[in-house]
């Protein structure tokens, strides 16, 4: 087992630098030049800069050097913890990046556990009641959600609820220019502002961990000794819950790690509906002004999260199986 | 023995004959009734796409009414902000989603399913190093990759749809190499090698006609990804700025200036949402459907 451990661990480590290797040559091959961005007045072209304190930035970002010792050079910082600083927010990208991160972390840690609890709760009474008409209703309605992409739940919930209701606020993870008179007020307006990005984004996920969970348990009901406990007159909430769903549980635990890539990507595109200040906004603005240092630091951010829970997600499968050697 | 094995060649044939034309006819049957709509909705889509001309009255580029009109008898779907109809918007942003969905979907059906049969005929390194790749590319956080590839590709339809077909080859990859694989040690793919058959005579007699239902079936369920994916980068603002797709106009309505306290959203942003969301629900049935018949021939 120790073995199959550290082939899957060498594995990861080959994609990991790969993919820095991938995420070093792909923005300097982006067409645009972050100094006639910075130089220009916004909406027009006019360079302000003359070429001379051009060359001065490029020398002093070190982007004159060959690709070669550029490289080098990154690899090191990267290894130092180190991302480089941002030319349009004139900040370190780690520091920019670690304001974002609760922000994105938590809403994307909480709608995986809500979806996943609610999926799967569902899954297995849908799959207790197999073929009967609550199954059939939910099974109904949860393949068009499972469907449905993330930002358009999104942007529903926010003419809904957000600008038609007043429930909640439009955009924005805290209020601007509030004054708190203790912590948990503060803690109350925060979650004020992340209760729609977060259903939005297990709205998005629900449908997959119910049909999942659903399968997996319907295999599961199927077999003798969940007849062995029925016939031993249990009742239904401890059959399920007690008997089935630890063994219908692994591919659930799974596809909770598994699953990290896809909701980082939902999380993208849903922070940008909501105008919500994790991660995702932060890339499509760096994307948007051509911050090659900030979209590499915030791309590697987001490969090694999703490649170490994959990670974990194959050395959970090995714990919780005992028949995977 | 030559009769014997005429006579088994000519038999197989017939029967393979009748299976495919039954194959055809029962399909149809054989769909839910949700495949059916599923069906007739992507259907409509396609004659909306294509027909996108004739349909709408009014250009889909210039504007042809005062801006933000509601719907009426003239502008169905009313008008944003630049007076631009919005019905012309959905029709041609239904060219433009079937185009991806379709385009990558295909790209990456086909590519997909060659590289499989690559790796699972040939197995040994080219096999490894293959199956390492796709390790790999289930791995990557595919938007994040996107965002960065689409914005140094430079976002052009053609582009995005290599960009997808980069990111999806992997799901029909993996499929048609465990059924080539399976395939590869039938009694009668031996017996055809000690013919002499070639890996090309192979692959066209009998690895094919063995993996394209289960091609087809993947080569579905990667359309509605693709435009889910198209919706989302356009949705951005870093889809291609030129074609008037349906993630676009939301990008646009959303960025409206008071969107959010008038009742322009009613047609303007509503109208966008109904439309991905029929095409890809629809996509969906249709896949579930699909997937159902052939597992069940299987």
């Amino acid at each position: 087992m120790g073995k199959g451990l550290l082939k899957k661990a060498s594995e990861y480590l080959i994609t990991f630098f790969i993919i820095i290797t991938l995420n070093f040559f792909i923005p300097r091959l982006m067409p645009g030049d972050p100094f006639t961005f910075l130089s220009s007045e916004e909406g027009q072209i006019t360079v302000t800069y003359t070429e001379e304190q051009i060359d001065k930035y490029k020398a002093y970002y070190g982007l004159d050097k060959p690709l070669f010792v550029q490289y080098a050079s990154y690899i090191t910082n990267l290894f130092k913890g180190n991302l480089g600083y941002s030319i349009y927010y004139n900040d370190s990208v780690v520091r920019i990046i670690g304001k974002r991160i609760p922000w994105t972390v938590s809403i994307v840690i909480i709608s995986i556990i809500l979806s996943c609890l609610v999926g799967t709760i569902l899954g297995s009474w849908s799959a207790w009641h197999r073929n009967g008409i609550p199954d059939k209703v939910i099974y109904a309605v949860m393949i068009p959600i499972s469907e449905i992409p993330s930002f358009l739940i999104g942007i529903l919930f926010l003419f809904i609820l957000a600008a038609k209701q007043g429930i909640f606020p439009l955009s924005g993870g805290i209020s601007t220019f509030a004054e708190y008179n203790n912590p948990a007020e503060k803690a109350v307006d925060i979650i004020h502002h992340a209760v729609l990005p977060v259903l939005t984004l297990s709205m998005t996920r629900l449908g997959e961990f119910y049909l999942l969970s659903r399968n997996s348990m319907v295999s599961v009901l199927s077999k003798d000794y969940i007849r062995t406990a029925k016939a031993k007159g249990l009742n239904k909430v401890r059959i399920i819950f007690r008997h089935a769903l630890k063994n219908a549980m692994l591919p659930i635990v799974t596809r909770v790690f598994l699953s990290l890539g896809a909701i980082f990507g939902g999380a993208i595109l849903v922070e940008n509906v909501f105008s919500y200040p994790g991660l995702g906004r932060l890339m499509r603005e760096a994307v948007m002004v051509r911050d090659y240092v900030l979209i590499q630091g915030i791309f590697i951010f987001m490969a090694v999260m999703v490649l170490t829970m994959n990670l974990l997600a194959d050395i959970l499968y090995v714990k919780l199986d005992p028949r995977v050697s | 023995m030559e009769y014997i094995k005429y006579k088994r060649g000519h038999s197989s044939d017939i029967q393979r004959g009748t299976s495919c034309k039954g194959v055809s006819n029962n399909i149809i049957k054989k769909f839910s009734i949700t495949g059916k709509i599923g069906i007739t909705i992507v259907f409509l889509f396609l004659l909306i796409g294509i027909f996108s001309n004739c349909i709408s009255l009014h250009p889909y580029n210039v504007p042809s009414g005062s801006s933000l009109e509601s719907p009426s008898l003239v502008h169905w779907l009313g008008t944003d902000d630049l007076g631009i109809d919005l019905w012309a918007q959905i029709c041609f942003g239904a060219r433009v989603s079937i185009m991806v969905g379709f385009g990558t979907a295909l790209l990456a059906g086909l590519g997909g399913s060659l590289i499989g049969i690559f790796s699972g005929y040939f197995g040994g390194l080219t096999d490894k190093v293959i199956m390492r790749l796709t390790d790999m590319m289930i791995v990557l956080p595919d938007l994040p990759v996107m965002i960065v590839l689409g914005a140094f590709f430079g976002p052009s339809v053609r582009n995005i749809i290599i960009v997808l077909a980069l990111f999806s080859w992997t799901a029909p990859a993996r499929i048609v190499r465990s059924k080539v694989i399976s395939v590869k040690e039938e009694k009668y793919v031996t017996a055809a090698k000690s013919y002499g058959a070639n890996f090309w005579h192979l692959t066209i007699r009998h690895f094919l006609p063995n993996i394209l239902p289960i091609v087809m079936v993947s080569i579905i369920q990667l359309v509605s990804r693709a435009i889910v994916a198209e919706a989302g980068l356009a949705f951005l603002g870093l889809g291609d700025p030129t074609s008037k797709s349906w993630g676009l106009v939301l990008n646009h309505a959303i960025n409206f200036r008071g969107i959010y306290f008038t009742d322009y959203w009613k047609w303007w942003v509503v109208s966008p949402i109904a439309a991905i969301t029929l095409l890809v629900t629809a996509m969906a049935f249709i896949g579930r459907d699909v997937e159902k018949i052939v597992n069940s021939k299987i």
